[in-house]
């Protein structure tokens, strides 16, 4: 039992790892960022070229974060900024940009299955079994990332001026924000948080061209059902993430695949607001 | 408005350029058809076996552009019908036999299990008050529950392994040949032949405006559902060709990769062209197998970047760029004559009153837009709502027309309640609302959008282009006044703001209503212009007994034409009474100056 | 309508440029292989290609078959039928291959089997795998359950005194086959099978089984999940989660054990060929490889060396048979015999070849240690309807 809360919680944090970056893309841009698989595969290999360069392990996490900043800005720029006002092409053309990604990266590193070494290795004694090391350690990297992005929104001026944009663009840019350069803030933090989501992930799989692919789809549905609140992504993560790790458990690991995705899309018909408040 | 003299151009009729273009469309078939069955003997044996994929492909790819290139719905969906088709065959054969009760049953199973499944996505996909991009999230989610499901079934499904080998149809790959290029070229003449039909000017119309649609008394849901039903048993078809050719089937057939791989495909062909995606579906499958050896990620790449690029920058895709280099010369304007109706009787003693408002409240939260409103409006009566910003009145006017917009109360139009009904079913209970600003259709011609509000009355041909559309006197007189019967031809988006309000008129009119929503009618309209519709509003009253509800800030307007005027403010009704009385009130005064009124001259 | 004759204009050229037709050249004999470079094998797919580029280059460099220089021809399957299909319809048809001789997936195979049948070639199939695959163009020259299951859990039986076993595997045909001969044979000899678990081929987590399996208690373990990616995270994260259960993997080679590194040591495995096996062969194999390939060489392994042996079988058949064409070739597959690393190999138990198999245990520093060796095993009844 005490190992059946242990998977809860520590899928439910890395699911809130993985969709962070695409939530506050989606408040503050309102498109879904459907080259979020893309970065996070980016993250994976920039784990990967750490792994090659027989650097410490874990500075594939700023390495990560680095190159999805750099590229998420890059693709702001050029395919983002021009897609406002459509939000269904946005997302189209963010599909369009992973196929590229995962090509190119393709091109540059092989088709091929590839592993990294994780930083820390090993279990340790919970509750009278054992215990994986690095899955505990998620666990404690998605409360300190939300906690941090929650003082960011909550405690600065960038924060502010996000939140501003988030609730009404218009009357934040007739207030004289620069919502543009706020977007594009927003677009490439969205981005390094994949990167570094990516990173963060692969010692538990692999490291393939097409790892963002299930990613990225169970983000996008406890994107769509969380709104624009970190918090209640939190809590999407936990009951649909719990569901999955449940179903997977007791019934078969194939239909817990799905779990998150059908629970999430009947919880939207029924209420459109999904877990925010109203 | 100035009457038009003949135009440079004579106007061409709907139903000649339909004949002509099915003529041309039959020709073309019979062409395709013959290079479908000479195809065998000129190519190889790889780009055979390649090109019946790509023609099932292709005819998929125009189904798909039906959804989203003319009715704007983005399914991601198309792949779990194929892979549900192809996996109906597959399991009937290699779990019982292969005979023939055996594949009929596959061949209708399938498709019927694909309608079934297209059902269910529509039924959540397309209720009210439901984002677009839920349909597109539905689709996709399908898919992913598709594959899984194939995963999950152990030995009877195959799992990742797939079924190989089954018993199939003693067709020769040159037989298949020809049987996709036929399907290929029936769907896409179908398509072709129903999107260009009164009826596919609809979809145009859905993905314009939905909500002017459902106030015209169209059941949109409906329409987008059976769309969504069509294209999935033409799909489900198309998997069950590929699997009794393949004789391999694989959970990877119903993957969403290959339902935006679809999407790709139409948005690079031309979405809205029908021919352009199923060409570029075929151009492009065709040439990615044979790059598959040599460059398969340099192409992958050539895709990714061009299919951005047109997204971003030609939302039209390629195809009709290609196309513009090869017109020549202008085109004939196509529209419709107009016809007068008989004139109806005025229907309706006025002994069921027209509007009958009772205690209506609208809260958003804590906030009270609407208090409490309660009145009745009959036959014959033209009532003006007036009121400071704010006051409710466009609120008051969807609570009229939209049963889920109230949060109590009672409304009946004519009688019948309308209780927590959609707008296109209050509608039908003889309402028509007129909007704030022109709510009409900017791609589709004048002619195309009376017809459309002419819908119910008149079924529109999946078929044909009718040459007539046929208005009440009511609406003629609004288009003849206006100048627009000379403009039947133009695009909506060319007109003007005055002309668009006054097509909005129209079109509402057209619907025969007996009951008139009319949301400030005459904003942005010149002096002149706004007589007239006054003069026509009137007309409406006195000779055809309609009730008109109309908001107005221009209170000379008001004064011209009402018989009644009713006065909210802050969500409350504050005075109801003649013209004389709301005129002369200090309470009414005060409201909009903010201090009693001295008397006035 | 203005669209229709340009957009038909362009398709119908398209059409016709297509009629190029290709023609394998008189002087070389291709050798498809349609293998896994992407997906679940792309682990052990490049030992595969690389022990197939030394058989050519051995071969060419004495003359070739019957005067004509192999050329060989890759194609990725995707490590799935999907792909599978696509790669064989190109290397047949496109590329007019005279023989595919390659390790893939139960998946690929299956799917790919189809296409061979209508392009009527010669196929080898050098992986091990669930068995009972049957056509007339198909050739074996690895292992099947009948030689492998029995060595391992007899020793955990018998020396470590097992009885309860849980199953693992990958939801295909590889997996299901496998896994349902052991439990037959576990059942056979007493023992019990606690759960059988199946994950999809291509899934990665595997959380949910080993939440099970730490519940269940098992005396040992046995997995069977398809070769290269899955072995590697079901190892991972077995030995991240602290659960230390006695390990027998039915599915992985000795080059995808040593990718996975020191989390591999202590597992069980059966193969037909260990880079310990000391003959002159071997010894050359081995030479030749790091020779050819330096640094970059790929542990040769139990899916990559019968990939060898493969090329020199179609290459005695064409000798026997004195001609390239397809239908003498297929004749003389299950007649001939090659003597390589792994011993003399002849696919003439109805299409299946009887094999030597090593039972051993992956050490810390990745090598095999070698317990027992069982010669010349059967593969028993495996396509009875087929006449040699």
């Amino acid at each position: 039992m005490a190992i059946l809360l242990l998977d809860i919680i520590t899928t439910a944090s890395i699911l809130f790892v993985v969709a962070a970056g695409l939530l506050i893309v989606f408040g503050v841009l309102k498109i879904i960022n459907f080259a979020h698989g893309g970065f996070l595969t980016i993250g994976g290999y920039a784990a990967l070229v750490t792994t090659q360069l027989h650097w410490n392990p874990w500075m594939a996490l700023p390495v990560a974060l680095l190159a999805g900043l750099v590229l998420g800005a890059f693709v702001e720029r050029l395919v983002v900024r021009p897609l406002y006002a459509r939000p269904l092409d946005a997302i189209l053309a963010t599909w369009g940009l992973s196929i590229v990604m995962v090509q190119m990266i393709t091109i540059a590193f092989g088709r091929g299955t590839n592993f990294v070494e994780s930083p820390v290795q090993g279990a340790i004694p919970i509750a009278g079994d054992t215990y994986s090391l690095y899955r505990l350690i998620m666990l404690g990297v998605a409360i300190i990332l939300g906690a941090i992005m929650i003082g960011i929104l909550q405690g600065t001026r960038l924060g502010l001026t996000a939140r501003a944009v988030i609730m009404n663009e218009n009357l934040s840019r007739s207030l004289g924000i620069n919502s543009g350069l706020v977007r594009f803030a927003t677009f490439s933090i969205g981005s390094g948080l994949a990167a570094l989501a990516g990173a963060l992930i692969t010692p538990l799989l692999s490291v393939d061209p097409l790892m963002g692919v299930p990613w990225l789809l169970n983000a996008f549905m406890l994107v769509m059902v969380s709104g624009t609140s970190l918090i209640s992504l939190g809590a999407a993560c936990l009951v649909l993430g719990g569901a999955q790790v449940a179903i997977s458990t007791y019934s078969s690991p194939v239909l817990g695949a799905l779990s998150i995705m059908v629970l999430a899309a009947v919880l939207l018909r029924i209420r459109p607001a999904g877990f925010a408040r109203a | 408005m100035p009457d038009s003299a003949a135009l440079a151009c004579p106007v061409r009729l709907p139903s000649q350029r339909g004949r002509t273009e099915r003529r041309l469309i039959l020709v073309f078939s019979v062409i395709a058809l013959a290079l479908a069955a000479a195809g065998p003997l000129l190519l190889d044996t790889y780009s055979i076996s390649i090109l019946i994929r790509s023609f099932l492909y292709g005819a998929i790819a125009v189904t798909v552009d039906i959804l989203w290139g003319f009715t704007g719905i983005l399914s991601f969906g198309q792949a779990a019908f194929f892979g549900i088709g192809a996996y109906a065959l597959g399991l009937s054969v290699t779990q019982y036999d292969f005979t023939a009760p055996i594949v009929t049953a596959a061949l209708i199973g399938g498709p019927l299990v694909a309608a079934a499944a297209a059902g269910l996505v529509a039924w959540l996909g397309f209720g009210p008050k439901v984002t677009p991009l839920y349909i597109s999230v539905i689709t996709l989610v399908l898919s992913v529950i598709f594959v899984q499901m194939i995963y999950s079934g152990g030995d009877f499904t195959g799992s990742s392994s797939g079924l190989s080998n089954f018993d199939t149809f003693d067709i020769s790959m040159e037989g298949w040949f020809r049987v996709a290029g036929v399907f290929l070229v029936a769907v896409t003449a179908a398509g072709w032949i129903f999107v260009r039909s009164d009826f596919g000017r609809l979809l145009v119309a859905i993905r314009e405006n939905e909500q002017r649609c459902r106030y015209c008394g169209i059941n949109t849901a409906r329409v987008k559902t059976l769309l969504l039903i069509g294209s999935a048993i033409i799909t489900a078809l198309a998997g069950f060709a590929y699997a009794g050719y393949n004789d391999v089937i694989a959970p990877d057939l119903g993957n969403f990769q290959f339902g935006t791989q679809l999407v790709i495909w139409v948005a690079l062909g031309g979405r809205g062209t029908l021919i352009g995606p199923a060409v570029a579906a075929v151009l492009i499958d065709f040439i990615s197998a044979w790059l598959s050896g040599s460059l398969p990620f340099i192409w992958q790449l050539i895709i990714g970047l061009v299919f951005i690029v047109v997204i971003v920058l030609l939302p039209q895709g390629l195809g009709p760029a290609v196309a513009n280099l090869f017109r020549r010369g202008r085109t004939r304007p196509v529209a419709a004559r107009l016809a007068p109706l008989p004139d109806a009787d005025a229907a309706g003693s006025g002994a069921l009153p027209a509007i009958q408002v009772e205690s209506v409240s609208r809260n958003y939260g804590s906030l009270h837009v609407l208090q409490d409103v309660t009145f009745t409006a009959g036959a014959g009566e033209l009532v003006s709502l007036v009121g400071p910003n704010g006051a409710g009145k466009t609120t008051l006017i969807r609570c009229l027309s939209d049963g889920q917009e109230r949060s109590s109360g009672r409304v009946a139009i004519e009688g019948n309640p309308i209780g927590r009904l959609a707008p296109e079913a209050c509608v039908r209970f003889g309402l028509g609302r007129k909007f704030q600003t022109p709510n009409v259709f900017d791609a589709l011609t004048v002619a195309e959008s009376l017809r459309i509000a002419r819908s119910r009355q008149e079924r529109l041909s999946f078929v044909r282009t009718a040459d007539e559309v046929r208005l009440p006197a009511a609406a003629m007189r609004v288009v003849q006044a206006t100048g627009l019967s000379s403009q039947l031809g133009t695009t909506v988006k060319h007109l003007s703001h005055g002309a668009k309000q006054a097509l909005e008129l129209a079109m509402v009119l057209a619907m025969e209503p007996r009951v008139l929503l009319l949301d400030e009618p005459t904003a942005g309209l010149t002096k002149s212009e706004r007589s007239l519709i006054g003069e026509v509003l009137v007309e409406l009253v006195r000779a055809h007994g309609l009730c008109i509800l109309l908001i107005e800030h221009d209170l000379e307007f008001v004064r011209e034409i009402s018989s009644r005027i009713i006065v909210l403010h802050q969500g409350s009704i504050v005075m109801d009474g003649t013209v004389e009385e709301v005129t002369n009130s200090e309470l009414v005064h005060t409201i909009y100056a903010g201090e009693p009124h001295a008397v006035a001259a | 309508m203005k669209h229709l004759i340009p957009t038909a204009l362009a398709a119908a050229i398209a059409c016709f440029c297509a009629t190029v037709p290709a023609h394998a050249a008189d002087d070389t004999v291709k050798i498809g292989i349609p293998v896994g470079l992407s997906g679940a094998n792309s682990v052990v797919a490049p030992s595969v290609v690389q022990a197939a580029k030394l058989a050519a280059q051995e071969i060419n460099d004495k003359g070739g078959i019957m005067g004509r220089k192999i050329e060989l021809v890759v194609a990725d399957d995707g490590s799935g039928a999907d792909g599978a299909v696509k790669a064989f319809n190109s290397l047949i048809f496109q590329d007019h291959v005279n023989t595919i001789i390659t390790m893939e997936t139960s998946a690929a195979r299956n799917a790919g089997l189809p296409v061979v049948a209508r392009g009527k070639t010669p196929f080898i199939y050098t992986s091990y795998y669930e068995g009972r695959s049957c056509s007339p163009y198909l050739y074996v020259d690895a292992w099947v359950p009948d030689q492998q299951v029995a060595s391992i859990v007899d020793y955990f039986m018998k020396e470590k005194g097992a009885k309860t076993f849980f199953l693992a595997g990958s939801d295909y045909a590889f997996g299901r086959g496998m896994l349902e001969f052991t439990r037959k044979y576990i059942a056979a000899h007493g023992g019990k099978v606690v759960e059988e678990e199946y994950l999809p081929m291509d899934a990665s987590d595997w959380t949910a089984v080993l939440s099970k399996l730490r519940a269940d208690h098992p005396d040992a373990l046995i997995s069977s999940t398809a070769g290269g990616a899955p072995n590697v995270t079901l190892t991972k994260q077995l030995r991240a989660a602290g659960i230390n259960v006695l390990f027998g993997n039915l599915g992985v080679d000795e080059g995808t054990a040593k990718a996975i590194g020191p989390d591999a040591a202590g597992v069980y495995i059966s193969q037909s060929y260990l880079t310990s096996i000391d003959d002159a062969q071997n010894q050359a194999f081995k030479a030749g490889l790091q020779k050819m390939f330096g640094a970059d060489m790929k542990t040769p392994n139990d899916l990559s060396e019968p990939e060898y042996d493969g090329i020199y079988l179609y290459k005695a058949a064409v000798e026997k048979a004195g001609s390239f064409n397809e239908a003498k070739v297929v004749s003389e597959l299950g007649k001939v015999s090659f003597t390589g690393p792994r011993g003399t190999i002849t696919m003439d138990k109805q299409h299946h070849a009887p094999l030597t198999m090593y039972l051993g245990q992956v050490q810390p520093d990745g090598s095999v240690k070698v317990i027992q060796t069982f010669k010349n095993i059967d593969p028993g009844q495996q396509c009875p309807k087929l006449k040699s």
